[in-house]
Formats: C-alpha cells, structure tokens, sequence
C-alpha cells in the first residue's frame, strides 16, 4: 500500500520532471536563435499570423517571370545575376534571408535556361545561407546537384527547389518567423524583377515585357502591406521605404481589368477554360526606365 | 507497477488512434497530386483541403495569377473518384471564373489558360463529399 502511494506521488512527478526537461531543452534552442537574430522579433505585427501567410501565398513564383522571358526569346543573361561569391559579404540574418530568396530566383532561372553547370554554382551559396538561418535542413544539395548534372533531369530539377522553397516558407510560418519568409520573398522578387525590367530596357520593342513589368504593380502592393507590418525595425523600414519609392513610380501604371464570363469544355477528364476577360497594362518605355532604376538601385543595397 | 504502466501505455495508445482515426492527413494527398499534373506544367503550389470532418463548408486560398501563363488546378482525394470536393477560380471581384463541376458533373482538375492578370480565389467546396478530405496542386506552363 505503501510501495503503491509512493508511486502515485511519483508519477506525477516524473511527468513534471520530463516535461520541463523537455520544455527548457526548447526554449534554449529557440532562445540561441533568438539572440542570433538582428530582426527585432519582438517589434513584429500583433496581427494573425494567418493574415500574414495569406498574402504571402499570393506572390507568384519567381520561376513564372524566367519561363516568361525564355518563351519571348529573351537570351540568358548570366551578368544579370547575382554573383554565388557574394556569399561572405552577407553576415546578418536580415541580408542572408534577402540573399537567399535572390539565389533561390538566380538558380530557378539558370535552370529555366537549361544552364545547369551555372545553377550548380548557387548551391552551395544556399545551402550556407540556409544552414545559417536554421533552414538547411530543407535542401538536400547532393539530390539537387545530381539533378543538375543532366540536363534530362529539367523537371525534378525545378520541382525539388521549388518544394524546398514552398517547405521553408511553410515551416518559417509555423515557427513564428515569418518575417524571414517576407525576406525571402522580397529578395527572390526583387532579383526576377531586375532580370524582367532589364531585359524590357533591352527590347523596347517587346510589349510582353513592358506589360509584365507593369502587372508588378500587384505584387508591390502585397509586399508594402506585407513590409508595413515589420516597419518598427530599421531594416525592414528601410526595405519598406524603397517598396513606396517604387510604388510611387507605379501610380501611373493602370491596369485595366475587364470581366467577361468564360466558357468551358471538357477534355480527357479536365474542365479546359476558355477566358474570356482580359486586362490592359498601360505603361511606356518610359515607365519602364525609371522603374528599372528604382528596381536596380534596390537590388544593388540588398545584394552589397 | 507493470498494471499501471501498462495501463497508462493503453490510455495513450487508445486516446492516440482516436485522434488519428479523425483527422485529415492533407499533407499526403497533396504530395500525391503534384506528380499528376499534367505534362508540361511546371509545380507551383500545394494546398491542404481539409473539411475538419464537414464543419467547414469551404477552403479557400489566394494566388496572383497572370496574363499569358496556362494555370492547372488538381484535385485528389481518397477513393478513385474527387467525393464531391470541387474547386472554384474567383476574379478579385468574386465573378467565378473557372469551376470543376460542369452541367452536374465534377472531374478532378481545371486547367485555366488565364488572359488577366489579378489576384484570384482558389475556392473549395463540399458537394455530397464524404471524408471533407483532400490536396490539390498548382501548375504552370508557358
């Protein structure tokens, strides 16, 4: 009876116990991280983290503005990039999560143009970048640099990286460091859209690239919105500060959206969409100039 | 001693496979779409769609999608069929756009060939489904 009391009073104990153990072992991680962090964590938005990774999810994929430039003939320009060697320059958090949402985009694109050898420059770059950042553990390299060896291998190329970024963000949001998913994010859109407007400054004649620097208005605005929660930290105000200088250029650019309602027919199985509404991007050459310099002087304080 | 321990190994044991026993596992129909898209589309996104057993009565999630590229949205679900999950494409201004269920019959994937650039509502819903249970994916090619 006795033997049986102890073990009642001991049970609970044990759980008490483990549990703490378990606990402190997390909070120390979790403290290190912290204390690594030159984000003000603690400056970040009261707001859902919901609402966050709903916007986040709408910033198309960098890799969508690389198809788009093969598809209209634009040659590959690998001096647009940014250099893999770049790397030591990025010593705090916040440049490392920019700099590797720009490499993630730089390697997308030497994949798009089936540049493999290139691509295989970037992967160590990121791999660094994100062990650095507590995330390496979503890049499994020795896969990728397989794929990237033979040129066959175009597709699984494209969809482990793509899953490998889409993971990382997925994760960051779960523990509550969105703010690196925004960087991340930023960095990778900011390096496509230097690519895009340049290549429109270099074919004024290509209206699809005109246009597709025009329809970056959309993307701006989520980004502001999404900067604009992190604005009580220095860097990301200043992130912020350059979004609205490029916003402002953009207030000429309209887009004109008109609704028509589309038909449909189905094809082996899959409802195939005839669209019928369309948009209109007004915007000069120009526009796209001083757009292009904005873009170019931001991307030059992120990847510096 | 040995009762209680194996009591307590019991009560988890039981309490655990309940629990499992009512959830959704998403994540696994979701990787099961992506390598069913079609050919020539590039992965782009995954989604969840989990019903929470019939207490929601949509899932609904946001993409900017643009001018010029073909989208395709997939579905799949346990069992052979799509039970009744079918997805909607919404404008920025909520006209409906796209849907998987034509004249009464739902098929398991959309491909949208889009001609405006915006923001859309990737909607799914519910029609007769009975796990409220699925993944999706989204592809894109030029």
């Amino acid at each position: 009876m006795a033997k049986r009391n102890v073990m009642r009073s001991l049970i609970p104990m044990i759980a008490l116990v483990l549990l703490a153990a378990c606990s402190s072992g997390k909070k120390s991680d979790e403290q290190a991280f912290l204390e690594s962090q030159d984000t003000a964590r603690d400056n970040g938005p009261t707001i859902p983290e919901e609402v966050i990774g709903s916007i986040l999810q709408q910033i198309p994929s960098p890799l969508e503005i690389s198809a788009m430039l093969k598809e209209s003939g634009s040659r590959y320009e690998p001096g647009l990039l940014n250099s893999p060697d770049n790397l030591p320059k990025y010593n705090s958090n916040y440049k490392k999560a920019l700099n590797l949402g720009v490499f993630g985009t730089d390697l997308g694109y030497t994949n798009i143009y089936q540049k493999s050898k290139d691509g295989i420059q970037y992967l160590s770059s990121i791999k660094s970048l994100a062990n650095d950042l507590n995330i390496g553990q979503f890049f499994d390299i020795e896969t990728i640099g397989r794929l990237a060896a033979n040129s066959k291998n175009l597709d699984s190329l494209l969809l482990i990286t793509t899953q490998n970024f889409n993971n990382i963000n997925g994760y960051l949001q779960n523990q509550r460091r969105e703010h690196l998913s925004v960087l991340l994010l930023t960095g990778g859109w900011v390096e496509a859209m230097n690519v895009v407007s340049q290549a429109a400054l270099a074919t004024p004649s290509n209206k699809e690239l005109q246009e597709k620097v025009g329809e970056q208005k959309i993307i701006i605005e989520k980004l502001i919105l999404l900067l604009g929660f992190y604005k009580d930290d220095a860097n990301m105000a200043g992130l912020l500060k350059d979004m609205q200088s490029l916003m402002a250029a953009y207030e000429k650019i309209n887009i004109v959206y008109t609704y028509k309602e589309s038909t449909v027919e189905v094809v082996n199985g899959v409802a195939v969409i005839k669209d019928n509404s369309s948009t209109t991007i007004q915007i000069t050459k120009e526009d796209v100039k001083s757009i292009s310099a904005l873009v170019g002087a931001m991307r030059d304080r992120i990847i510096g | 001693m040995k009762k209680v321990v194996i009591a307590i190994f019991l009560l988890f044991s039981v309490g655990l496979s309940t629990e499992l026993a009512g959830q959704c596992d998403a994540e696994s129909y979701t990787s099961a779409c992506i390598p069913k898209l079609a050919t020539g589309f590039n992965f782009l996104k995954s989604y969840k769609i989990d019903g929470e057993g019939g207490t929601k009565d949509k899932v609904e999630y946001s993409y900017v999608f643009t001018k010029g590229t073909q989208y395709m949205i997939n579905l799949c679900t346990p069992g052979a069929n799509v039970d009744g999950i079918v997805v909607s494409l919404y404008d920025a201004n909520r006209n409906k756009v796209a849907s998987s269920k034509i004249n009464g019959q739902v098929v398991s994937a959309i491909a949208y060939p889009c001609n405006a650039t915006g923001i859309y509502y990737i909607q799914y819903t519910f029609d007769g489904s009975a796990a409220h249970c699925g993944g999706s994916a989204l592809g894109f090619k030029r």
